[in-house]
């Protein structure tokens, strides 16, 4: 009889045990959060990878400077999760006479997509059939866009391709 | 003279049988005196009550309402067909999520007493089993983004409407419990009982783009984990009445 109870009572403090462990309440790092979009510069007439000369990216709407995440030769712009358009301006020849500024906006609808209890959702874009509309007329740089991947779910390849 | 010994060999036979069904008449004699005190302590009876700790948690907190029902019957001294029903209504703010989880849930199977009474106790130490299902809504009311690299906008910022708010409807949940617990008789027909029970999900219905964090009954789901754990403490009345 003793025995039993004995063994009754482990099985309390075992089951006392598991109710407090609560492994998962914790974002572990590792998991990822929102992606950025990724752009490649294509040039329009072979197509390849190049960086145009004096080139730079600026958010409009913001003083900050864009983070400069390097992923290979593709440059990552954050989206406005509040907004379904984000501008940007991209410039060529920075500083110098013949420098020319494009504004581009890009067009996108948000999908949050649930990871876990302790990190919350993250927030995935799709890319509108035209992704990319340019502001400013006359004296272009850019040529036009190419979506590569219409899903930003992730960081592992570039989404949209600037032709210049 | 072979005759006379013949004759005693067969008295002596006879008369050891005659000894042996004396002591088994008095063997019986002395079984069914027990068995008529036993069938007086084991009927089949029926004996149902509710949760206590459900109600008090219902008026302690503001973000739970529950209730739950329990009955067993008795049909060996030490065996009873025990289930549970119950109703929760539960909203949590759990790290970056908060929603509310609302449904109903059933538990049927069996308890086992393994404690041996004196005569005109009846309290038990029980080991149980249960198979349990839920039918529940889970409703997600507000939630975080993750962004790790936060450039537009304060990474704390809630979305409690649109995008991945709302309910997900119709959900199920099986799931097994083993329980240890005791039942105690505090006066004649009353009885006050607190059992553990330790939770093993089979098998549950996804919400869209979103997990049964909570489920009725079976209480928090952690994730890539089967397991969970619960308790109730419970105030029943035998009916007096034997079947």
């Amino acid at each position: 009889m003793n025995k039993i109870i004995t063994k009754i009572i482990f099985v309390f403090i075992c089951i006392g045990i598991m109710i407090h462990c609560e492994r998962d309440d914790i974002c572990i790092s590792t998991v990822e959060g929102s992606p950025d979009m990724l752009i490649l510069m294509l040039e329009s007439k072979t197509g390849a990878r190049k960086s145009p000369s004096g080139f730079s990216v600026r958010a409009i709407g913001t003083e900050k400077t864009l983070p400069q995440k390097s992923f290979g030769d593709s440059l990552a712009l954050p989206l406005q999760i509040s907004e379904a358009v984000t501008q940007f301006e991209f410039i060529l020849n920075e500083g110098s006479e013949n420098q020319n500024i494009d504004t581009l906006q890009i067009n996108y609808q948000r999908l949050d997509e649930f990871i876990n209890r302790a990190c919350g959702y993250r927030a995935n874009f799709i890319l509108d059939q035209s992704p990319v509309i340019i502001l400013n007329s006359g004296n272009n740089w850019i040529k036009g866009a190419i979506i590569l991947k219409d899903t930003i779910s992730d960081e592992t390849a570039a989404h949209l391709g600037i032709l210049f | 003279m072979k005759l006379l010994r013949t004759w005693v060999f067969c008295f002596s036979i006879l008369s050891c049988i005659q000894w042996a069904n004396g002591q088994e008449d008095k063997m019986i004699d002395a079984t069914v005196l027990d068995s008529l005190n036993k069938t007086q302590k084991i009927p089949i009876s029926l004996r149902f009550g509710v949760d206590l700790s459900r109600i008090i948690k219902t008026q302690a907190t503001p973000d739970f309402r529950g209730f739950e029902t329990v009955a067993d019957l008795r049909i060996r001294e030490n065996f009873f067909i025990a289930m549970e029903l119950g109703n929760e209504e539960v909203t949590q703010q759990s790290e970056r999520i908060n929603f509310t989880t609302q449904g109903t849930y059933y538990k049927l199977g069996f308890d086992l007493n393994m404690y041996e009474n004196w005569e005109g106790m009846d309290n038990h130490v029980l080991i149980g089993v249960r198979f349990a299902s839920s039918s529940h809504s889970q409703n997600l009311n507000s939630y975080q983004l993750l962004d790790r690299t936060p450039f537009w906008q304060d990474p704390e910022l809630v979305i409690d409407s649109g995008f991945s708010t709302g309910s997900r409807e119709s959900l199920n949940a099986f799931w097994l419990e083993f329980l240890v617990g005791f039942k105690v008789q505090i006066v004649q027909n009353v009885y006050l009982g607190l059992s553990l029970r330790l939770n093993r999900l089979i098998s549950d219905t996804i919400p869209e783009n979103f997990d049964n964090i909570y489920i009725p009954g079976f209480n928090k789901k952690t994730e890539d984990n089967k397991f969970g754990a619960g308790f109730n403490y419970t105030l029943t009345y035998r009916i007096p009445f034997r079947f």
